[in-house]
């Protein structure tokens, strides 16, 4: 009898646990890679989305302490209404009136990306952050200052909890649950999208201009990402107060001077200035550099070394249709809104 | 019934002191000895000389050991291919490793920086956390090394010199493994290995701080570093 009562005793005390620990476990939060598209870059095995590492994503994403002042988050340069880049800024603005060299790029689908920065110096999405984090003219703190600013803080105690268990908090975590709110981050729901999907049908101007992208463009923007990922030439000159050299800085070999990831064309009317460094303030400047202005060299990528004839008709159908890859859902999301916000508010935006 | 509890409890007590009895007889312990040249490392204090004359003084030493294997004299080898060490001059505690292996070692081998696939799998944690102000962050890497101190021939700003060492890509791979043989009476609780500073600067290749102050990616001169460096340890008796 007395041997029966223990049993029920431990028993219930496992059950207990066991209770308490399903509780407590974050909640699986679903990627859907959309219709057609390739299987992602990004091995989510190691790194599961759940909603508490998402949310803890979101918070650290919107923390200007995160910074050496306390002035400076990633989303002052990533704004949502501007597709996640800086909004009419060329460079964007670091620590204590600095400027960047380059111009920040949108984050979307970037779990279909296998290197980062306009270089790809960068070789795996978690390790992206620290970069920006540590770099003088922009946030310019220390890892070792970021990790101790968000192990004393009691909500941030919570969340990693919450999304990670018992584990201390270190770089690996806080750069995983960075990477979980940013994975997420994917825009496939613009006018293009719906016209693919025979939801919508383009007007006349647009499906003009989608004749002419298909013909010259495609070659470095194609869909459905608008980039191939590839490092492309494409006869910019160097800028000599910046001596920026592009792919050439990360593989030291001249074949690479010059050449600057091609980017993404999704959400591109929001995401202006243009080029690695802002040089181009409109989608026009754009079209005049590969159709007339361009310094055509060696190094210039095969496909440009003619330059790209874009007549004055053109630019308009082509801009035309360019427009129809913005992506409105994705740039109103509240899901991606500071937490607390169903809208990134006025104050959050000086930058 | 008790009388059998009582045989097993007992029973796994002597396996746990044997256990803990055989660990504490294979423990080594490896230990970091930091010189320049016949004089000890002191740092920020004390002025050296190089070969070429040029004085120096040094503000920081670091370096990652890793994928050590030791041989004893049965030729068995075991490796300790998981374990990354951080060896910080300003951290004595970082410069001892206890080693899982009985005595009579005779060979002991390590390579001085972190491996590829440490560099390529998203950030790692321990010895490896980025925090550790060892990662180059806007090109994805390891510092396998660094030295840094002042000398007044330095045309670098603060008349410094900074060279960090890394690179794990073909054409610019830093990466050297070094293999010390050990005497054969070193049957002692301590291996000492020194690390002698004065190499970085000329052990295959002249690197002169008058010319070279800075290092601060991978490419030619880093592995120029590492040729240099990977000469910089020696057993001591």
């Amino acid at each position: 009898m007395k041997g029966r009562i223990i049993i029920l005793v431990i028993s219930l005390t496992l059950a207990g646990i066991a209770w308490v620990d399903i509780a407590s476990k974050p909640k699986p939060l679903p990627f859907v890679v959309p219709k057609g598209w390739p299987k992602p870059q990004y091995d989510f095995s190691k790194n599961p989305l759940t909603d508490e590492g998402f949310e803890l994503g979101r918070k650290l994403f919107y923390d200007e302490k995160l910074s050496k002042d306390s002035t400076i988050s990633c989303a002052s340069c990533h704004q949502q209404f501007g597709a996640f880049a800086t909004y009419d800024h060329n460079l964007s603005h670091g620590y204590n009136n600095s400027l960047t060299t380059r111009n920040a790029p949108s984050l979307q689908n970037l779990a279909w990306q296998k290197a980062f920065m306009w270089d790809g110096g960068i070789t795996h999405l978690d390790l992206q952050p620290l970069a920006p984090l540590t770099a003088p003219n922009e946030m310019g703190e220390t890892i070792d200052r970021v990790i101790k600013k968000i192990s004393r803080d009691t909500a941030y105690r919570r969340m990693f909890k919450a999304a990670f268990g018992n584990q201390p908090i270190n770089t690996k975590l806080t750069m995983m649950a960075l990477s979980q709110y940013m994975l997420l981050l994917v825009s496939s729901n613009s006018k293009y999208d719906q016209v693919m999907r025979g939801e919508a049908s383009f007007n006349l101007p647009e499906k003009l201009g989608y004749e002419i992208f298909n013909q010259k463009c495609t070659g470095c923007h194609p869909p459905p990402f608008f980039t191939d990922f590839s490092y492309r030439n494409t006869g910019l000159r160097l800028d000599t107060t910046l001596n920026d050299s592009g792919r050439m800085k990360i593989t030291r070999e001249s074949k690479d001077s010059m050449a600057f990831k091609v980017p993404s064309l999704r959400n591109v009317a929001l995401t202006f200035p243009y080029g690695h460094d802002g040089r181009f303030f409109s989608l026009y400047n754009v079209y005049d550099h590969y159709r007339s202005k361009m310094n055509v060299s060696k190094q210039t990528d095969s496909l440009l070394q003619k330059k790209l004839p874009i007549s004055n008709y053109e630019t308009g159908q082509l801009t035309a249709f360019l427009r129809t890859l913005t992506d409105s859902s994705f740039i109103k999301n509240p899901m991606f809104a500071p937490p607390g916000y169903d809208v990134t508010p006025d104050f959050m935006n000086l930058h | 019934m008790q009388k059998r509890v009582c045989k097993q409890w007992s029973q796994l007590f002597l396996v746990l002191i044997l256990v803990m009895g055989l660990r504490q007889a294979s423990a080594q312990t490896l230990q970091f000895v930091h010189a320049v040249g016949n004089a000890p490392l002191v740092l920020f204090d004390s002025v050296y000389y190089n070969r070429f004359g040029e004085p120096f003084v040094v503000n920081k030493f670091k370096y990652y050991i890793s994928g050590i294997e030791l041989t004893d004299d049965k030729q068995s080898t075991t490796s300790l291919s998981d374990k990354y060490f951080l060896i910080n001059e300003e951290d004595s505690a970082s410069k001892i490793i206890t080693l899982p292996i009985k005595h009579n070692l005779r060979k002991i081998s390590f390579l001085i920086g972190v491996d590829s696939a440490r560099n390529v799998s998203g950030v790692q944690t321990g010895s490896l956390d980025p925090m550790n102000a060892m990662f180059w962050t806007w090109n994805s890497g390891y510092v396998f090394a660094k030295l840094e101190g002042q000398s007044e021939v330095s045309p670098a700003p603060q008349h410094s010199f900074s060279w960090h060492v890394g690179g794990f890509r073909q054409k610019e791979n830093a990466l050297r493994r070094i293999t010390l043989e050990l005497p054969p009476d070193g049957n002692l609780d301590t291996l000492r290995i020194k690390a002698d500073l004065l190499q970085w600067f000329d052990a295959l290749r002249p690197l002169k701080i008058a010319i070279t102050p800075v290092c601060h990616q991978p490419g030619e001169l880093a592995t120029r570093l590492a040729d240099n460096y990977a000469r910089m340890f020696s057993v001591l008796q």
